[in-house]
């Protein structure tokens, strides 16, 4: 492990990485900073882009955007109150009130280093943890792999809204479009209509973009948005002994965000949330928070940020995406060859590390680009979305294409957009969807193993010897009813 | 407040739509589905390739029936406000028409010409005048996103081979050693 760990280290000190990290962090935070534009639909943008590059570069350009476009969120949120990101929802609250009280630049200082502190600090806990993980991950067997992968889809489903229903009609369709093409077990077609085009299955990327970009697009034109009032950056810069002072919150937040990207599903708006109470209940001056109190803006950035390094864990020891933004991410690895698993680990450890270490790197790259270029990002708040919005669907349209040279691409992108739109007026999420679509060939396949190890019997074959198999299958319903009782509470929202 | 049941929202037309999808697979699953394979009187395959899609339609019908069910006693008045109105509908339509007219035509007509039709069309439809804007993103947009995909990350987009010619000649001019290599045209003429 030492010796993969220093191999990994060498790999990504490399130039064209830091220099393809700094253009990701500068395009996340540049995306995050523009209201309406969110990290997942830069993400999905430029993840063809991804594919061209050495994996060693690649991938960390799209973990820059990612990193870049959460705390490029917090910008529209402190300075007009307009969150870029989900994830900044909680940063508008005390952030925006320091801008009326005319201390923006102090807010988002503070936004910066307290994102910076709570990413670099859960990037080395991932570092830590994943080896110990992934050998765990190792011993499991077809049944073991079957049982997680069912319990991580009921987490998505049980976590990703308030209706569990349509969370999981939505995984389920998700599973559905995933039997189109070729069966993993027996290589029969199914559902492909006697169309060559679908022999292969349903392509990644167009989904990826189709659902996740392209509705985010089409809702700014629908709501007719044009204009915005110019926000000025104004104010001292935040203090050292400011920052000090709300390290402790910093710290309780870092550890919050951790613990909640471990779990598949939850992601940075439950963490920003939970940081942001926890600091509120922790205060000696409760009432101060969500008047334009430092601490707030503190906590709130320190957890989302917190989120992304343990959100790795499930996704390259098991393959399973945590959130949106894993799923575009474990596009990315596949199409660059590395199936993430115990066996990445195994085959490509160096590599794993050298992605890991860029993200440490990133964060140091992070706090100099945001730190020079929040001028820049305080006026992006304003530029016209006529002359946005285009560009962006060029973007898609061309990127979707680039991947594969097939013209039947940019027919199923148009049609996931039309659906991800139908979806969102009819409030259901694609997340799940995404997710089924993602994990549904590995789970049938672990079933078929299990079924096929089990001599046809699989319930008395988890029952007798899998007993570890079987426990995560009963205690899966109680896990999601659990979580979404804690996130949602009350009955059903329809 | 409670209401009548409304019978048209894009919650429910999804919900429908998915339930009768879901129903027909399963009647016509021995065609959707090809017969496993057999060897020597054996399957291939340790369960049938229809097993796994059966057991998730089974469900997705009976999610989205029990759904149906719920939103019929608890849909309120505040929910029927929250949805998309005709004009939403009607920009969304628009906006949509011409993602898809863009997907057909930038093979037949290459990327510059596709791109500043779909371009233009949108930045029209948002509600941009001038000619000036409309046509620096309409033509230096996709011109310059050309020109740094298939020139810098060696990645092709499709394009006539009149323009590709144009853009190999402009691009020779600045660089006067050695005229640029033009990528694999993917557009017929």
């Amino acid at each position: 492990m030492i010796e993969q760990f220093t191999e990994g280290f060498a790999m990504a000190m490399r130039f064209d990485t830091m220099a393809l990290v700094s253009v990701g962090l500068f395009a996340g935070m540049l995306v995050g900073s523009l209201p309406g534009f969110t990290t997942l639909m830069a993400m999905a943008i430029l993840l063809p882009i991804s594919f061209f590059l050495d994996p060693i570069v690649g991938i960390p350009f799209l973990l820059g955007i990612y990193k870049g476009g959460i705390f490029g969120g917090s910008v529209p949120a402190i300075l007009i109150s307009m969150p870029g990101t989900g994830a900044a929802v909680a940063t508008s609250r005390d952030g925006y009130k320091l801008t009326q009280k005319g201390e923006s630049r102090k807010a988002l200082d503070m936004a910066l280093f307290s994102s910076a502190f709570g990413d670099t600090c859960s990037d080395i806990f991932t570092i830590v943890m994943m080896f110990p993980i992934a050998y765990l991950v190792m011993q499991f067997g077809p049944p073991e792999l079957f049982a997680v992968l069912l319990m991580s889809l009921v987490i998505i489903a049980a976590t990703s809204g308030a209706n569990p229903l349509k969370s999981l009609i939505m995984m389920m369709l998700g599973l559905w479009l995933s039997f189109v093409g070729t069966d993993p077990l027996g290589g029969v077609e199914r559902f492909t209509f006697g169309l060559f085009d679908l022999k292969s299955g349903i392509p990644l990327l167009p989904m990826l973009i189709g659902v996740f970009a392209l509705p985010e697009v089409a809702s700014v034109i629908i709501r007719n948005e044009k204009s915005r009032q110019l926000a000025a950056l104004v104010g001292e810069r935040l203090s050292k002994a400011e920052f000090r002072r709300c390290l402790p919150t910093i710290c309780r937040s870092t550890v919050i965000g951790t613990g909640i990207g471990i779990v598949p599903g939850l992601g940075q708006i439950v963490a920003a949330m939970m940081g942001y109470s926890a600091a509120k209940n922790a205060s000696k001056h409760p009432e101060t928070f969500g008047e334009g109190e430092i601490e707030g803006v503190a906590a709130a950035e320190a957890a989302n940020n917190a989120v992304n390094g343990p959100t790795m864990v499930p996704l390259l020891t098991l393959g399973i995406p945590g959130d949106n933004v894993t799923a575009i991410l474990l596009g990315a690895f596949v199409a660059q060859g590395l199936r993430p698993g115990p066996q990445l680990f195994e085959e490509q450890g160096a590599t794993v590390f050298a992605i890991l270490v860029a993200m440490v790197i990133a964060n140091i790259l992070f706090v100099a680009i945001g730190y020079l270029s929040i001028p820049f990002f305080a006026r992006l708040v304003t530029i016209k979305t006529s002359v946005l919005i285009p560009l962006v669907i060029m973007f898609a349209f061309a990127g979707t294409y680039v991947f594969r040279s097939d013209a039947t691409d940019l027919l199923i992108l148009v049609a996931f957009g039309i659906f991800g739109i139908i979806a969102k007026a009819g409030r259901f999420d694609v997340m799940p969807m995404v997710m089924g679509f993602i994990l549904g060939p590995s789970m049938e396949y672990a079933f078929g193993q299990t079924v096929a190890m089990s001599s046809g019997n699989p319930l008395g074959f988890f029952a007798t010897e899998r007993l570890g198999a079987l426990a995560v299958l009963l205690v899966t319903p109680f896990i999601g009813y659990v979580l979404w009782k804690r996130l949602y509470g009350t009955p059903a929202k329809i | 407040m409670t209401r009548r049941f409304p019978f048209i929202t894009s919650e429910i037309l999804t919900l429908n739509a998915l339930m009768v999808a879901s129903v027909l697979s399963l009647i016509f699953m021995n065609s959707l589905v090809a017969a496993p394979k057999v060897l020597f009187g054996r399957s291939l395959s340790a369960i049938p390739p229809s097993l796994f899609p059966s057991i998730v339609l089974v469900l997705l019908a009976g999610m989205c029936a029990a759904t149906l069910i719920i939103v019929r006693t608890r849909i309120t008045h505040s929910i029927l406000e929250d949805r998309m109105g005709r004009t939403e509908w009607l920009r969304a339509v628009i906006l949509f028409g011409i993602m898809t007219l863009y997907a057909m035509t930038m093979v037949p007509f290459g990327f510059l010409i596709s791109t500043a039709i779909a371009t233009a069309l949108i930045a029209l439809q948002m509600g941009a005048r001038s000619v000036l804007q409309i046509g620096l993103v309409s033509f230096l947009g996709p011109v310059l996103l050309y020109l740094a995909a298939t020139r810098l990350l060696a990645v092709s987009l499709p394009e006539l081979n009149t323009i590709e010619l144009f853009y190999a000649d402009m691009l020779s001019l600045f660089a006067s050693e050695a005229p640029a290599v033009p990528a694999t045209p993917d557009a017929s003429q």
